[in-house]
């Protein structure tokens, strides 16, 4: 779908009409701007912004008043998106590594060099020699168009994206608990709770605007209790916060298992519930942190052939069985272990058991990058469950993504490794024979083995088990824990070729053999799907700048060359369209139910799926909401076949690496309110950039003091991986315990990463950047 | 209040300010309270012309709520604790990004 300055008026004619709010509109109007909605490009939340485009360029947006997101609101990140097209180094044309240099080339040699060096390595080596790696930034067509071409094309699993770095965790938690992805509530439940549990988030940073709408409903009622746990003071833990909870990294397991001891013992649980919908288990303890290439192996020496990912295994148990697990976590040992007094760790048990309130939790990476990602999140929905505060307006846990379609395109299109679309998996038979038919391809061509997970495919690309790797919308040789390992990896030569589509030079561009320009946001038709289950088209606006071309495009007639051509092959129907309009078979009548793509190009501000009947659903699982809960049904988890939803026995382990007399500060990244991820587009924008021009090592002042350091003096961060060199800042937006730093992961002449531990949760295989052992010395 | 929050940060003032919805505010006072970047359109949230740091989104309106020394009153005073969101101080010793560039 392409939009014209006709375009702008078809579609202001068949949806509420598109134009511009408030007292700026007069002007805009007289210099004939042209108004359209989109997604803003950023984070998790969504929001719908009406985009003012003249002449072929982008001047100006504004928060769309009738997006049910953010009802007009936006943050500067999103004020920004139209100077995030014009930065002075966008790439224009596709370029090819010569030695040290790279040099323009056609997109006819580029495309035919990219697909030589695929299937010289398919022929030699095998499919799985292969892989991309794209993002959840991609859009819905790209992702479910990528995870096509590999896994019914090339067959390989092998397919990628970097939400398996900021999200994979509350996928593995979704489905270890309720046996299907994703969150049943939705942010409708912001204006309904009256307490909120903020896990390890720093929302008002992150997710401003879902902050703004918290913010406003503890105006509205000052009886609304906000509860901010964090292992750093941060603007989501100042005013208007009423519980600020500081505890030691990683113990949050403790913490989670404390207020269940708690809730369990003051008669706090809702039997009723609990006897209905419930089942308890307990799974594997003890298992590995993926710090040892040989992890994922069997102890064998690390190839395809001897790649084993670890699977956890359920095992039933009674509630007096969960009860006697439970009697560990006394109040009084969560103190020792996470810092937080006793009378705190009841004081949030009484809040989140409290039967007059409904309670919302919202999470996001300091759960997810968690060497043991999986359990915390199965160990909020414990608390959920046990109250029966879930599934319901108002009470719930709500889990986060940070990037703009975690949700919609890496996760709902099934382009993870061991993922197909629509909720189905590679190495169930009956999940490949349903991809097989709707792709039309035989089904021997989809490999029932899970590909390499995101660590374990940089990992082989290290080794040389991979070959070839598409790089597509995102960084990440600045993201990879432990950066520097895999950085030196891409470069080692052999037959190794690194393809990089990207808009602006980044850290991952400079290790790339082939750059292809990509189009970006309102350049190219899109779909995104937030962290609420909604879906949002947009149309594009302008044209990408010189010779750029979008990512869809790249994935056809990379498809065309390998002979594969015929998965794209729709005829005379528009592309995107016809994509949509296979994929969506894969979700229907199994929950997950979108709309017909005609739909979404007219409705502002998206659906949340399931859309049965024209409806979109709001509370999933709960009879009266959801269309997939019977009459009578009440609530019925229906992931599961029993119908329940599974508390688990999830003990406290310690982390992978702890502080010890060399490395003596826990170290915890993130990042900032101002940037996008590495500031590849954000950076690129004069006011952020100037608002925040470089990461800052956020020290404990007495540590300052003990290191003789003030703000502003370089210092060194080190561990024994890597090391950066940055000022410190012991004061602004942050306060730090003692014993704790953190470093945003922003900013490319601060590569923190190169510091950072790639361990890994085993179930879910995301890593865990929130804590490593550094030390740090003053320069 | 229950507080375990680390580090010697005094609390703060509570007090009052806004997330700019800047339509409200409208094109007139886009650019109040800050020079005119180049980047900005009408309803682009005003930057701020001084020092943060040390701030944060509560305190703003101590001065902005009613103009004291002459500080630009905001015009939407319903939101609190969320001025941060969207208006942002500028660092005039920031180096261009990328290096030699036009930022």
């Amino acid at each position: 779908m392409d939009l014209d300055r006709r375009g702008f008026l078809k579609i202001g004619a068949t949806t509420a009409v598109v134009t511009a709010a408030g007292p700026a509109a007069a002007a805009w109007a007289q210099e004939g701007v042209g108004w359209a909605k989109a997604p803003c490009r950023f984070c998790g939340v969504g929001c719908g912004v009406l985009v003012g485009a003249r002449k072929g360029r982008v001047v100006a947006v504004q928060g769309d008043p009738e997006s049910p997101v953010n009802r007009g609101m936006l943050c500067i990140k999103g004020y920004s998106l139209p100077r995030i097209l014009y930065g002075s180094d966008r790439f224009e044309a596709p370029l090819l590594r010569q030695g040290d240099r790279f040099i323009k080339v056609s997109w006819e040699r580029a495309l035919d060099t990219m697909a030589a060096t695929f299937k010289e390595a398919i022929r030699s080596h095998g499919p799985e020699s292969v892989g991309a790696y794209f993002s959840g930034q991609s859009t819905v067509f790209e992702g479910y168009a990528i995870n096509k071409l590999m896994k019914g094309g090339i067959g390989s699993n092998n397919i990628e994206g970097n939400p398996r770095l900021c999200m994979a965790s509350a996928v593995a938690g979704f489905y270890s608990t309720f046996g299907m992805d994703e969150p049943m509530g939705c942010y409708d439940d912001i204006e309904l709770a009256d307490a909120f549990f903020v896990w390890g988030s720093n929302v008002a940073e992150m997710h401003p605007i879902l902050y703004a709408r918290m913010v406003e409903r503890k105006h509205q009622d000052p009886g609304v209790t906000i509860a901010s746990l964090q292992t750093f003071g941060n603007r989501s833990s100042d005013d208007p916060a009423d519980v600020a909870v500081i505890f030691r990294p990683h113990t949050d397991l403790a913490l989670a298992n404390g207020m269940a001891h708690v809730i369990v013992q003051e008669g706090l649980v809702n039997l009723d519930f609990v006897n209905r919908h419930t089942v308890f288990k307990r799974g594997v303890e003890h298992p590995h942190s993926g710090t040892q290439d040989t992890d994922e192996y069997g102890d064998a020496a690390p190839s395809w052939a001897t790649y084993r990912p670890f699977a956890d295994r359920g095992q039933p148990m009674t509630f007096d069985e969960y009860k006697a697990f439970l009697e560990a976590y006394t109040p009084e040992r969560v103190e020792q272990l996470s810092g937080v007094p006793a009378e705190t760790v009841r004081r949030l048990a009484r809040l989140m058991g409290d039967p007059e309130r409904k309670v919302l939790s919202l999470w996001t990476v300091g759960f997810n990058q968690h060497a043991r990602g999986t359990w915390i999140n199965n160990l909020v929905y414990n608390l959920h469950l046990l109250t029966g505060k879930i599934a319901e307006p108002g009470n719930g846990p709500l889990s986060l993504t940070g990037q703009p379609s975690a949700c919609g395109t890496t996760r709902e299109t099934g382009a993870l490794s061991h993922l197909l679309p629509g909720g189905h998996f590679v190495a169930n038979p009956e999940h490949r024979q349903r991809a097989a038919e709707i792709w039309k391809v035989p089904v021997e061509r989809i490999s029932p083995k899970p590909g390499y997970h995101t660590v374990e495919l940089f990992r082989a690309l290290d080794r040389g088990d991979l070959r070839v790797l598409w790089i597509n919308t995102t960084n990440p040789f600045q993201t990879l824990p432990n950066a520097g390992r895999y950085r030196k990896g891409a470069r080692k030569g052999g037959d190794r070729f690194v393809v990089v589509s990207e808009v602006y030079p980044s850290e991952t561009s400079r290790q790339a053999d082939l750059i292809l320009p990509s189009a970006m946001w309102v350049e190219k038709e899109g779909m995104f799907g937030n962290s609420e289950r909604r879906t949002q088209h947009w149309a594009k606006m302008v044209d990408p700048p010189g010779r750029a071309r979008d990512d869809l495009w790249q994935i056809v007639e990379l498809a065309k060359r390998l002979g594969h051509g015929a998965l794209f092959d729709y005829g005379k129907e528009p592309l995107q369209k016809a994509l949509f309009e296979e994929y969506r078979q894969f979700g229907a009548g199994r929950g997950q139910d979108l709309a017909p793509y005609q739909v979404y190009t007219r409705v502002r501000g998206g659906l949340r799926w399931p859309v049965v009947d024209g409806r979109e659903t709001r509370w999933r699982y709960r009879e009266g909401f959801d269309p997939y809960v019977q009459e009578g049904e009440d609530v019925r988890f229906y992931g599961n076949p029993d119908g329940r939803a599974a508390i688990w026995a999830r003990p406290y382990e310690p982390p992978a690496e702890a502080p010890d007399a060399d490395y003596p500060f826990w170290l915890t990244t993130g990042r900032v309110l101002e940037h996008w991820h590495t500031g590849t587009v954000t950076r690129r924008v004069r006011e952020l950039h100037r608002a925040m021009p470089a990461a800052q090592v956020w020290l404990n002042p007495d540590d300052a003091k003990r290191l003789g350091v003030k703000s502003g003096d370089p210092v060194r961060v080190a561990s024994r991986r890597g090391e950066v060199r940055a000022r410190v800042e012991v004061g602004g937006r942050n306060a730090m315990p003692k014993g704790v730093v953190f470093v945003p992961f922003f900013d490319e002449a601060v590569l923190i990463n190169l510091v950072t531990l790639d361990a890994f949760c085993p179930i879910s295989k995301q890593p865990d950047f929130k804590k490593c052992a550094v030390q740090v010395a003053r320069l | 209040m229950d507080r375990t929050r680390p580090g010697s940060r005094p609390r703060r003032l509570p007090s009052v300010c806004l997330l700019a919805a800047a339509l409200l505010g409208g094109a007139a006072s886009a650019q109040e309270g800050g020079k005119k970047s180049p980047g900005t359109y009408a309803g682009f949230p005003p930057l701020i012309p001084h020092d943060v740091r040390a701030m944060t989104g509560g305190e703003c309106l101590g001065c902005h709520g009613n103009g004291v020394g002459g500080a630009p009153i905001a015009p939407h005073p319903s939101r609190t604790h969320l001025c941060l969101q969207c208006h942002v101080p500028q660092d005039p010793a920031a180096k261009p990004f990328p290096p030699g560039g036009r930022n």
